[in-house]
């Protein structure tokens, strides 16, 4: 049933590849719901142990790029993880080669109880998750207390905690975050994204995160995208992003 | 007093039948929204596999097991067939085409083994002496084996639902098909699982049935009506509202056809839906259906 192992550290490609120290690299994907396409061929990369932001507005294609990284949707292009060709595969054996989504809206189990949440994020990974929900319980105290408790009945930031917690119940190198502020309040949001950075600097967690909060956003991140209705229209360290006037006031609001 | 005690039980196995039921549908009502209304019909087209069985010498309980494995396949079989491709191009359609599963089983049933009622084998004993008496009242041994059937299944769900991992991959799919899709949850073979157990259940409910009343294709439609109406009285998506909705539609019968002369055999499904529309005006969502709750 599992093929994690349990030193979540990648191992590097066996051959040199040409994106060798790249954990994920997108090319020209394309993606959208039935006749609609919303993504017109995105080119990023991801490194590991790196955060990197996808910045845009509403209807900018930031969920559809997720939703296609999982495999939640039918998509074209190439997407390579650790150099292994991933567009065709299905949602669960995307899961198991190692990238996790925390979806917009959290997508709790609202009425499965904290734990159950966390053993479902286990689901593919079974042997470790007795250890893993200690653990996560113990990181996150809030979520420990109401161990027992339904999700639907956590506050919005607990929930977010759940929702973190259960995707890094399947031991993933890259968690995909989807608008993680979405409907929080600035100091939870705050609280949130310190969470975040913590995943890398304690475990070397790669994230991608897709966000509307630009500030916040470049703050965490090491690189980010500009996406605008479906193209990736600048890129660049956060200080390259927040330093150009042009993004700031086009795509960011925070001139 | 004794009369009244021995039709107590009565009712409680009658009502142990639609429990039995009422979980089924509420195990896919829970994972799709959908009311099974073929549900029942799956269920006679069981017993009838069991009269076949029985019939050619098998023992009567592994013929009821090897049933339920048929019950499995063909409920698995219309989830597959009928409701999946239907379902994300028009869900209003399912209804239509679950009616439409409804027919073409009881018209299959009747052309393969008749429209003649038969007789069916029970697993129990049903001698003319095969009773006890509970406070002087003598209770049929078939009819606690029924109650009994229902309290160890019950369990068995029970297990099934919080102990393994399927159960929570079904609790899981019940609450919120995406975020399953997301933690690796095949949703598709979840819902053939849930759907088949459902069959399964209704075999056995019909099996139980059948040695009372008779075998005819007609064997699941007061039933299955009453079994809807003990769902939704607990709420449709509750186990445990199935129980006790089935079990208290199965006592009130006993009540009513016992003590209320006005009220026979044909004016009892008026009289239920009646008392269903009384729960809902006071209950929307029924006696233990989960009003959601849910902050942001």
């Amino acid at each position: 049933m599992s093929d994690t192992s349990p030193n979540p550290e990648p191992s590097p490609p066996a051959s040199p590849a040409p994106d060798r120290e790249q954990l994920l690299s997108v090319s020209d994907l394309r993606a959208g719901y039935g006749p609609v396409q919303v993504l017109n061929g995105l080119d990023f990369t991801v490194g590991s142990g790196e955060i990197v932001a996808i910045l845009g507005a509403n209807g900018a294609g930031k969920t559809t790029t997720m939703r296609a990284l999982s495999g939640m949707i039918p998509r074209t292009g190439t997407i390579s993880f650790e150099g292994r060709a991933q567009a065709r595969l299905r949602p669960d054996v995307i899961l198991r080669s190692g990238i996790a989504q925390v979806p917009q809206g959290r997508g709790t189990f609202s009425d499965l109880t904290v734990e159950d949440n966390l053993r479902c994020g286990a689901y593919t990974a079974g042997a470790t998750m007795n250890e893993d929900i200690d653990r996560w319980l113990t990181t996150y105290p809030r979520l420990g207390e109401r161990r027992d408790q339904k999700a639907g009945s956590l506050s919005g930031g607990e929930q977010q905690m759940l929702a973190i917690a259960r995707a890094m119940m399947s031991r993933p190198k890259l968690l995909l975050c989807d608008e993680p502020s979405l409907g929080l309040a600035p100091l939870i949001t705050k609280a949130m994204f310190a969470t975040l950075a913590e995943l890398r600097t304690e475990q070397g967690m790669a994230i991608l995160l897709v966000e509307q909060n630009a500030g916040l956003s470049l703050e965490l991140a090491d690189r980010a995208y500009v996406l605008e209705t479906g193209n990736i229209v600048a890129s660049g360290t956060g200080d390259e992003l927040l330093a150009s006037d042009t993004v700031r006031e086009a795509y960011l609001g925070v001139g | 007093m004794s009369l009244f005690i021995e039709r107590m039980f009565n009712g409680l196995a009658d009502g142990s039948i639609y429990a039995l039921l009422a979980l089924a549908l509420v195990v896919i009502f829970r994972s799709t929204g959908q009311l099974n209304f073929a549900q029942g019909e799956i269920g006679m087209v069981g017993a009838y596999v069991v009269s076949t069985l029985t019939l050619s010498g098998w023992p009567v309980w592994m013929s009821i097991l090897a049933a339920m494995a048929v019950g499995f396949i063909l409920s698995a079989f219309v989830e597959r067939v009928v409701v999946r491709p239907i379902e994300h191009r028009n869900p209003g359609a399912v209804i239509v085409a679950l009616i439409g599963a409804f027919l073409a089983l009881n018209q299959a049933a009747a052309m393969i083994w008749g429209v003649d009622v038969r007789g069916l084998a029970s697993p129990f004993p049903t001698e003319s002496d095969d009773f006890v008496r509970i406070f002087g009242a003598p209770i049929r041994i078939e009819r606690l084996g029924i109650i009994g059937v229902l309290a160890v299944l019950v369990f068995l769900l029970y297990l099934l639902f919080n102990r393994t991992k399927v159960g929570l991959a079904m609790r899981a799919v019940a609450n919120n098909q995406d975020s399953s899709n997301l933690v690796g949850i095949r949703v598709g073979s979840i819902l053939l699982i849930g759907w088949g157990l459902a069959g399964a259940i209704g075999v056995l409910a019909a099996a139980m049935l059948a040695p009372s009343a008779g075998l005819s294709t007609a064997l699941m439609l007061g039933p299955f009506l009453l079994a809807s109406v003990a769902a939704v009285l607990g709420g449709l998506d509750s186990p445990l509202g199935a129980v006790v909705g089935g079990l208290l539609i199965g006592v009130v019968k006993a009540v009513l056809v016992g003590y209320v002369s006005f009220v026979g055999s044909e004016s009892l499904f008026p009289v239920m839906l009646l008392v269903l529309l009384a729960v809902l005006l006071i209950r929307p969502n029924g006696l233990f259906g989960s009003a959601t709750v849910e902050r942001v």
